[in-house]
Formats: C-alpha cells, structure tokens, sequence
C-alpha cells in the first residue's frame, strides 16, 4: 500500500520550516569566504547595518516565515523557476570568469594562492547550483511560498549582478559580490525571507563600491 | 513508411470488425501507445538521484545544501510517479474499453487507493490533486462497473480535463527534470574545465589523462541524456493533444478523417517511444 511510504504527510514542508536561522546561509556562506583577500570585505560592514529598512519591509508585509501570516501560495511556479534559471546564469558567469582567469595565464604557472582563490570560487559556484538546485526542488513540489515583493527586486538584482560578474576586472573583487549573492540565494532557498533584506543591501552595497574602483590589471605576480 | 502502411492495414481491419458502429481501433491504439509511451518515470529516477551523482564532486558546504535537496525530492518521488501510474491505467483501462480487453485491471484498483499526499499548500497542487482524485473515482467507476456497454466517449467526455492536468503537471516536472540535470551537468563537467588547465601538466601528467578521458565520457553520457527531456516533453504532447482531439471529434470518430489523425498521433507516439529506448 502505498500509505507505507507517506508515513511523513508533510516532509516537504517541515523540512523548508525547521532549518533555524542560526545556520542560516549568512553564517554559511562566512567561513568559504573568510581565507579569501576581498576588498569589498572590509567595506561590507558599513553598508550592510545589522536591520536594513528592506528587512524590516520583508518582515512588516508578512513575508518571513515566522507565523501563520507566511503569505498565501505561490501562484506561478514560473516564478521560482526564472528565480533559479537567475542563479544558474550567476553561477554560469562566474565559471566563465573562472576559466577567463586561468586562460590568462597563457601556459605559465599560477600562483597557488592564486590557485587557491580559484578553487574557492569554484566552492562558491557549485554552491550557487545547489541553492538553484534547491528552488528547482521547491518549484516541482509546488511547495513555495509566495516571495511576491522581494522576488521581484531580486529578480532585477541578479540580471544586475550577472552583469557585474562578467566586467569586474579584478576577480578578487568578484569574491564579496559573490559572497552577497550567496547569502542572498541561500536565505530565498531556505524560505528565511526576513535575511533577504540584509542581503539585497550586501550585495548593493558592494556593487556600489565597486564602482568606485577603477578596473584594475588582474592580479598577477 | 512500413510501420505507417501497418497502421493503416491495421485500421482497415479494425474498420471492417466494427460493423457499422463507431470504429474504435484507432482510439485502442492510441490509448495503447499513450500507456507505452516511456521516459517520464525513467526521468523522474533520475532527477530523484541527482545526489548521488554529484555527491563526488561537491564540498562539504555544496553538499550539505544539497542533501537536504536530496531529501526534499525523495519525499515527493512517489507522488510524482503516482501521476503517471495513473494516466497510464487511465490510458489502458480506455484501450481495455475500445478493444477487446487484453488488459486485466482488476488488481490495480490498490494503486488508486494512495493518493497523492506529500504535495500541500498550493493553488496548482489543489488543481492537480483535484485532478488526480477526480480520475481515480472515474477509474474505479468504470472498472468496478464492466461498463464496457457504457461508450467510449463518455470516459473520453469524463476524462479529458483531468488527463490534460496530469499531463500538463507532467510536462511542467519534466522541464524541471531538465533544468535540475543541466545544472547538475554544469557541476559535474564545471569543475574539471577549471581543474585541467590549473594543473601543472608535467607533474600530473597521468592525473590529467585521466580527468580528460572521465571528462570525454561524462559529456557524451549528458549529450546523450538531454535529448531525452525533449523526447519525453514531445510524447507527453502528443498524449495531451491526441486526446484533445479525440474528445472534440467524439461525435465524428469512424470518419476517415478523425481515424487518420488519431493514426499520425499513434505513429507520432511510436516512433517517439522508439527513439526513446534507443532506436
């Protein structure tokens, strides 16, 4: 009988509901980024303050996860697959910054800390096709809820990111903006809505720094 | 061409059997090769072991993300084949009506009897399982009833909106089905593009051969299990479509024109089926 294996009648649900926000992806996306030199890490801080005004619109419009006010279903799961088809093309422009990196080293050997901050960013890749993995998952079960507002900054947010990712000159720079995205992704994934303001600032915030800079030589030694 | 000529030798016959009635040799076959069709269950395993695959390729942050991934679609696999299994009866016990009953479905009655559970809380579930539920009191109507005097139309009639929802949620899963391995292709292939060109080539001579040759055979075996998605989509198509039509021209159905529709979608059907297990 096929009762025997829908003993859980919820897992789906339970599952997205019972990750605590002390291993929220803000924490997560941390420790692949901390043995990383990023400029924009040290400007992070100052624009990303601890309740941005776009956290507490998330939470006022009832869109955290806390409570019965989570809002109503998700109508189009349209959505949530163009929100993952978003992150797939990141982390699609990301590898193509990879390999363009190691291509202009021409045959001749790469440092390995050099090495190693490709590695790292290679993490942070495949780490963006699990969250894409993860909305994907969400979309076939019918199970996401409604992400309405932020959805659609987001939505604008990545397109602008994805450029960002293809013209940053020097790809240490690309680690911070990354690490924004990543928090971003994971908090969406995770359906921890209330996270998705501080990163949408993150990321902001670092897209606004790194204007400032002027495209530099990649760094090479 | 052969199998087309048969086709039509096979519905002269099914023309000539029926005696005046209305000729239902086309709908059997169509229900027949509708039941056949393949691909979607196979597909549906697949995207349910997606972990597996990429487990080798992960680091331990990508792999926690994607274990509870991994759970989330094992919990929903049943369901999702629980949709096919019964377009499939569905699609039989109508081939079982239109013929001449090779089908004995008395004891799949206990497969109508799950239900779709672990899908909640949202408006396009409540229309699927709404769909769901509503062909299995159709099915178990018509095959606790002989109702084979009842006509074939009215199951078609009855049945049409559900099987468009079944599919249509068949469809959708399946494009997901392909994102999922397309990303799970960029992973897997991703990460030796990176790796081979950062090696030292002298040192790793031998590691590097090997990354290569594991490389080669992992893009031929993804070339090979993209086309099927599209395969599967195209079939699932053809299914919605051909019963479309077949409700529409219900009243019309020994007119050669409506037989010779049904006959292009049963071929349509085949030859999709064929190419889906490797022809």
């Amino acid at each position: 009988m096929p009762t025997s294996s829908h003993s859980n009648p919820e897992p789906v649900r339970d599952d997205a509901d019972a990750t605590p926000p002390s291993t929220g992806p803000l924490q997560q996306a941390g420790p692949s980024l901390s043995n990383q030199p990023s400029a924009p890490e040290a400007i992070g801080p100052t624009m990303a303050p601890r309740t941005p005004p776009a956290a507490q619109q998330a939470v006022a419009t009832g869109l955290d996860v806390d409570g019965a006010t989570r809002a109503s279903a998700l109508s189009n799961i349209q959505y949530v697959v163009d929100l993952a088809d978003s992150v797939v093309c990141i982390a699609d422009d990301l590898h193509e910054r990879i390999l363009q990196e190691i291509a202009s080293y021409n045959g001749r050997t790469m440092p390995d800390t050099q090495k190693a901050l490709m590695r790292a960013l290679t993490d942070d890749e495949l780490l963006l096709r699990q969250y894409a993995h993860a909305l994907y998952a969400d979309a076939a079960t019918f199970v996401v809820h409604d992400l309405a507002a932020p959805q659609h900054r987001l939505m604008a947010l990545t397109t602008e990111a994805a450029e960002k990712i293809r013209r940053i000159r020097v790809i240490s720079e690309v680690t911070g903006l990354v690490g924004g995205i990543l928090s971003l992704v994971g908090s969406i994934a995770r359906g921890q809505f209330s996270q998705v303001g501080a990163a949408l600032e993150k990321i902001q915030g670092h897209n606004a720094a790194l204007k400032t800079l002027k495209p530099g030589l990649l760094a090479k030694t | 061409m052969a199998r087309r000529v048969l086709v039509l030798v096979g519905l002269l016959v099914a023309g000539c059997a029926s005696t005046g009635q209305v000729s239902l040799g086309e709908v059997r076959e169509f229900a027949d090769a509708s039941a056949r069709l393949g691909g979607y269950a196979e597909l549906s395993r697949r995207y349910r072991d997606t972990y597996e695959r990429e487990l080798p390729y992960l680091s331990p942050q990508a792999e926690r993300v994607a274990r509870d991934t991994d759970t989330r679609r094992r919990a929903v696999f049943d369901d999702f084949v629980a949709i096919q299994k019964t377009l499939v009866l569905y699609m039989q016990t109508l081939s079982l009506l239109a013929g001449d009953g090779r089908y004995d479905l008395s004891g799949r009655i206990d497969d109508l009897a799950g239900g779709l559970n672990a899908m909640t809380d949202s408006e396009l579930k409540q229309r699927h399982v709404a769909a769901y539920a509503g062909m299995t009191r159709l099915l178990t109507r018509v095959i606790t009833s002989r109702y084979q005097n009842r006509s074939v139309d009215t199951m078609v009639r009855d049945g049409n909106a559900d099987v468009q929802t079944l599919i249509d949620a068949m469809i959708v899963l399946t494009r997901i089905y392909e994102k999922a391995n397309e990303s799970e292709q960029k992973t897997v292939l991703g990460v030796f593009n990176a790796e081979i060109p950062m090696t030292n080539r002298n040192a790793d001579r031998m590691l590097v051969t090997l990354a290569k040759v594991h490389l080669q055979n992992k893009t031929a075996e993804y070339k090979l299990i993209d086309r099927r998605y599209k395969l599967a989509q195209q079939g699932l198509t053809k299914v919605a479509l051909g019963h479309q039509k077949m409700r529409e021209n219900m009243d019309q159905l020994s007119s050669a024109e409506t037989r010779h529709m049904l006959a292009g979608y049963v071929s349509d059907l085949n030859l999709i089926r064929n190419a889906l297990s490797g022809e």
